[in-house]
């Protein structure tokens, strides 16, 4: 009986010291207008999973994610994240994009409240009244950690290089959702407090959201205004007929700004690219030695060169959940949080931490992480910070 | 309101109506002729778009001369489905032709995906794409100005087609009583196929002008099957020959709104919508 009963309680010793596989679900647009987005964040996930698991996974098990497609779409998004959350029993949630479709998973993340690492979703509501946004209503949360620059943050890092190059007024398009309204109107107040005039700011129809590409209204409305600057916030989609137009009908500013998530594959071969500027985060020409080391280890594995800096958020997103976990030891909530909240990560744009930033409690990257560069002769150059700069700034005429 | 834009906006909205019209006049010949609301219009457009490309990156190929290696694959593959789909849902309830052809259409898309990925492709060096003609204070783009062309040729050539030749006189009569057709000695089923080639043809043509327009994606053609349907709409369903006018006033109408009004361009759908409402409500009204 004695033996029987050191059995048993050996085996139950042993069943609770055993670690049990971590599942991460993730949320993604594999298809629908974003889908080059979350392909490109599939494909910085699947790297990060090999590695991790390589480097011995995940308290001392291969780490298992699940990718929902959520087509940007927000009902999807939410049947999607309910079905991670009831079927699949996971505990960590990483991922997202658009900020549609997070203010429609506000409810839901609420109501289960997992611990939730959220790559997009840009849309912060500051400064914007008539907005709730997702800063605003997820950043208070213990258990909400966001990576993607906020929107302000995302105009704070052009204000820098649009002072440094000297630009008095600007024209801004942007695109009529829940990305380009509450950043336009941030951009407003920013360039506006700076002393540089916005000559006109006028919504347009994206082609992500079902226009057709004829942007020539919105662009004759900015011939008039003789503006310095054109800066536009629309979609990937968008770059190629808005700035052909631009040339069509004979508006061109000084300079050109895009700000769409990502840019068109082969935009940069187009005539019409020449000397247009916009933000990024990653590019695989940077010279620190994690962006080589990730953009050859990329290649290896997918074949081509990361072109999407949302890859690389992807990838700097799951190694910062398995780097977490393990540091914790386990998976308990609250002790996955505080190493989170402390700890400091590796990406390819170099180390980064979470940090408070204006309402939220852990924010990923900031201004900071943004570089401009400028299609040159086919080639994205970076022209800004000048002492990250491959190339100097060439203007439009 | 800057009235001074009033001009390029009329050009702008002209120009526009070609396009619309040869996406739409498809969408119509498929519902006048056969009877069926192709809910994968849009996708064979982009399908179109993404041949023009893939053939510009395999072969160097401009998109114009890609026309004429697109139109006959569009056809074939309008055909193709046609004989392996269409046909068997010709007698069926409204609600499942119309589930077959949207599954169609969701088939395509994620072919397309799969092949060609969810980023936007771009037709790199097209010299001539931001060219613009200067007339005064108004600009006419060479690429605007070649698909008006070549859509006034082909709408053109289809009005043809069906009033002055055998083949657009079994279509009018295939559209008008199927039954009757057929015992008089036409090959219906024939017809049907050739009218839903055609129309897979029109809109690959559109496909490849927008290729040159803008950066196809797998669902590029979207927002125009939105258009082709308000249009077909307005035209009256089944209604080929009112296409042409229903497209200048749906392109003109827009253009008007989204140049005069501000933050007039996140107007344009709101503009056709309003136009299908009220045309609805105006053909209930008369019927009263």
């Amino acid at each position: 009986m004695k033996k029987l009963l050191a059995v048993l309680l050996a085996a139950v010793v042993g069943l609770g010291l055993a670690q049990e596989q971590v599942t991460i679900g993730i949320l993604s647009p594999l298809t629908g207008g974003a889908a080059g987005t979350g392909l490109a964040q599939r494909a910085g996930f699947e790297l990060a999973l090999a590695e991790i698991n390589a480097a011995g996974g995940v308290l001392g098990q291969p780490l298992r994610i699940i990718i929902e497609d959520d087509r940007a779409d927000p009902a999807t998004s939410v049947a999607a994240f309910e079905k991670l959350m009831t079927e699949d029993g996971v505990e960590f949630i990483a991922g997202g994009f658009a900020s549609g479709a997070t203010l429609a998973l506000v409810e839901s993340f609420r109501t289960f409240q997992p611990v939730v690492s959220w790559i997009g979703g840009a849309a912060s509501g500051i400064g914007n009244d008539d907005f709730d946004g997702i800063e605003e209503l997820l950043g208070p949360e213990e258990w909400f950690f966001h990576i993607h620059p906020w929107d302000y943050q995302n105009v704070q890092a052009t204000f820098g290089f649009v002072q440094d190059i000297g630009v008095q007024s600007v024209a801004v398009l942007h695109e009529n959702g829940a990305f380009g309204t509450p950043g336009a109107a941030g951009l407003e107040i920013g360039l506006e407090a700076l002393g540089i005039d916005v000559v006109l700011r006028e919504a347009f129809q994206s082609t992500l959201t079902g226009g057709t590409g004829d942007f020539r209204a919105s662009l004759s409305k900015v011939g008039g205004t003789g503006a310095d600057m054109l800066y536009w916030i629309g979609y990937d989609s968008d770059a190629q007929p808005l700035t052909s137009q631009v040339r069509e009908l004979n508006v061109t500013p000084q300079h050109i700004f895009g700000a769409p998530p990502g840019w068109p594959a082969d935009f940069g071969a187009a005539p019409e690219a020449q000397c247009v500027t916009g933000l990024i985060g990653y590019l695989p020409n940077l010279p620190n030695p994690e962006a080589v080391t990730f953009a050859s280890a990329y290649t290896a594995m997918h074949g081509t060169a990361p072109d999407n800096y949302m890859a690389a958020l992807a990838y700097a997103q799951l190694w910062s959940f398995a780097d977490a976990i393990n540091a914790a030891g386990t998976t308990d909530q609250a002790a996955v949080i505080e190493q989170m909240q402390t700890m400091s990560f590796r990406s390819p744009m170099g180390d980064w931490r979470f940090s408070p930033s204006t309402q939220g409690l852990h924010q990923g990257f900031g201004a900071d992480m943004w570089l401009v560069f400028q299609y040159q002769n086919g080639v994205r150059e970076i022209v800004w910070p000048g002492e990250r700069a491959t190339a100097p700034l060439i203007a439009c005429r | 309101m800057d009235l001074s834009l009033l001009p390029q906006a009329l050009i702008s909205g002209v120009l526009a109506a070609g396009l619309y019209a040869l996406v739409s006049v498809g969408l119509a010949l498929a519902i006048g002729v056969i009877g069926i609301v192709n809910f994968a219009h849009g996708e064979f457009f982009m399908v179109g778009a993404f041949f023009a490309y893939q053939l510009f990156v395999s072969f160097g190929f401009d998109p114009l001369l890609s026309i004429l290696f697109v139109a006959p694959a569009l056809f074939l593959i309008g055909a193709l489905l046609y004989q392996t789909t269409i046909r068997f849902v010709l007698k069926a309830p409204e609600l499942n032709q119309m589930l077959l052809t949207f599954g169609i259409g969701i088939i395509l898309q994620n072919l397309a995906l799969s092949i060609w990925g969810g980023d936007p492709r771009s037709i790199g060096a097209v010299p001539y794409r931001a060219i613009g003609i200067q007339l005064g204070n108004v600009s006419i783009g060479l690429v605007p100005l070649g698909s008006f062309v070549i859509s006034v040729i082909l709408v053109g050539g289809l009005y043809y087609m069906l009033a002055r030749t055998p083949l657009g006189r079994a279509m009018r009569a295939v559209a008008q009583n199927r039954i009757g057709a057929g015992l008089v000695g036409l090959e219906v089923n024939r017809v049907y196929l050739i009218a839903f080639a055609l129309s897979a043809l029109l809109a690959g043509i559109g496909g490849v002008m927008i290729a040159v327009i803008q950066s196809p994606t797998p669902t590029v053609g979207l927002g125009f099957t939105l258009k082709a349907f308000a249009i077909v709409v307005l035209a009256g369903l089944g209604n080929i020959r009112g296409i042409v006018t229903a497209s200048l006033l749906v392109a003109v109408s827009e253009s008007l709104v989204a140049t005069l009004l501000p933050n007039g361009d996140s107007l344009r759908n709101a503009v056709f919508f309003a136009i299908i409402f009220a045309t609805l409500v105006y053909r209930s009204w008369r019927k009263l």
